[in-house]
């Protein structure tokens, strides 16, 4: 396949878009598997599989949600082919520990590894509202779920956040 | 009208989003704006949590594109740094202990305390925040600015002292110069501030509160007073 460098301007574009949407991508796919490099590679599949269906996307607006779906797509992909049978979230933290604390954050690290703790079912939602900025329907949309259901996790997924970081909770509602 | 639980329910499932119902509810709950300050707080500090360190470009060998050679396989780096891991909980306790020891503040130890909660606010940038959400942050306030105010690089409404006031940041030629718009702290005098690399003041807006215009180290604390003097020729006071 000839690459876009000197070439289409579409292309190029494309490519420009892609590698500005790159860093959040990235962030969400760390956050989905919990796995620097796994979230990599994820990715960079990714990103191959959009520039071969770029004539797919008909709107560059879209093209955020758009390469969501494809790394959503892909995570289950990478996951049916590696066969996890465990995970040890002990060892995930240990294992990501460089990536949970960076040198000016610190303060950060007990709610990374809590994060890491939080069920995926309620991590992913969680993530969508708050790293990608996606709205309640649009987050029902992409994990395919009602907006109740969506609201219940996003709900239970802080207070249990709450709760493992030690905050005080006394005044949290019941379920 | 909503009750306490209903409140604190939905203020869970969404912390930045108030809707109408909510805001009548926190405007006569004293427990629910408590709870709420706690929950944005801890928002905040998600934020920055969810937004790890992320290149644009992959630090692997593996290329971006097809039509460059590709590496045999992806690079695996497995360290375990757990003591490391254990000190930093440590701090993190220690600090949160402190945190809740601590005495009550005066308002310019809060300001300078809720500039640390939004680091992410001080990025040196020439892209203005999107319109929409500058006008819906300051039309919270009851207030609008005009474009002589310069170039506003972040906005957010942030509970603070039990009010939502306008969190602004301007872009200026030495670097980015934070605003708050408190409508509900009134102050005599200017106050000065210089705490945990934080300079600036509080100033008095007669009838209409004060102004805090901060900057963290690098600007002459004149530019600071220009800034501040800028954005109150520019504001409009609707209320």
């Amino acid at each position: 396949m000839k690459g876009p460098i000197g070439g289409n301007p579409k292309r190029a574009r494309f490519q420009a878009l892609c590698q500005s949407l790159r860093p959040d991508l990235l962030r969400f796919a760390f956050w989905l598997s919990r796995d620097r490099d796994l979230a990599e590679d994820v990715v960079q599949e990714s990103m191959l599989r959009a520039w071969k269906a770029q004539d797919s996307l008909q709107d560059e607006t879209s093209a955020k949600p758009w390469l969501l779906t494809i790394i959503r797509r892909e995570y289950a992909r990478s996951f049916e082919r590696k066969r996890f049978v465990t995970l040890d979230v002990e060892e995930l933290i240990a294992r990501e520990e460089p990536m949970l604390a960076a040198a000016d954050e610190q303060d950060l690290v007990e709610l990374r590894a809590a994060l890491f703790r939080l069920p995926e079912e309620y991590r992913e939602p969680l993530v969508l509202q708050v790293l990608m900025g996606y709205s309640t329907a649009e987050i029902a949309a992409e994990l395919d779920l009602s907006s109740a259901a969506v609201l219940t996790r996003l709900f239970r997924a802080r207070k249990q956040l709450r709760t493992l970081c030690g905050e005080d909770t006394r005044m949290d509602p019941e379920e | 009208m909503m009750d306490c639980g209903q409140y604190r329910r939905s203020i869970l499932t969404d912390p930045r989003n108030l809707d109408a119902d909510m805001r009548l509810h926190l405007d006569s709950c004293p427990d629910c704006t408590r709870y709420t300050e706690q929950v944005q707080r801890f928002e905040r500090r998600l934020e920055r949590a969810v937004s790890v360190s992320a290149p644009a470009r992959s630090a692997r060998v593996v290329p971006l594109w097809p039509g460059r050679s590709r590496s045999a396989g992806p690079l695996r780096r497995r360290r375990r740094w757990l003591a490391a891991a254990a000190s930093f909980l440590l701090a993190a306790v220690v600090a949160g202990t402190l945190w809740v020891a601590a005495p009550g503040r005066s308002l310019a130890a809060d300001v300078v305390g809720h500039m640390a909660e939004e680091p992410d606010a001080w990025a040196r940038t020439t892209l203005p925040v999107p319109q929409p959400k500058l006008d819906r942050v300051l039309s919270e306030a009851k207030v609008r600015l005009k474009a002589n105010a310069g170039l506003v690089s972040y906005a957010n409404s942030c509970l603070f002292r039990g009010h939502q006031v306008p969190h602004l940041v301007l872009q200026t030629s030495a670097g980015p110069v934070t605003v708050m718009v408190l409508t509900h702290e009134s102050v005599r005098t200017s106050v000065r501030l210089d705490e945990q690399g934080y300079r600036g003041e509080i100033v008095p807006v007669p009838g209409h509160g004060s102004l805090a215009v901060l900057e963290r180290g690098s600007i002459d604390i004149k530019a600071v007073r220009d800034v501040a003097a800028r954005v109150l020729s520019a504001i409009d006071w609707t209320a």
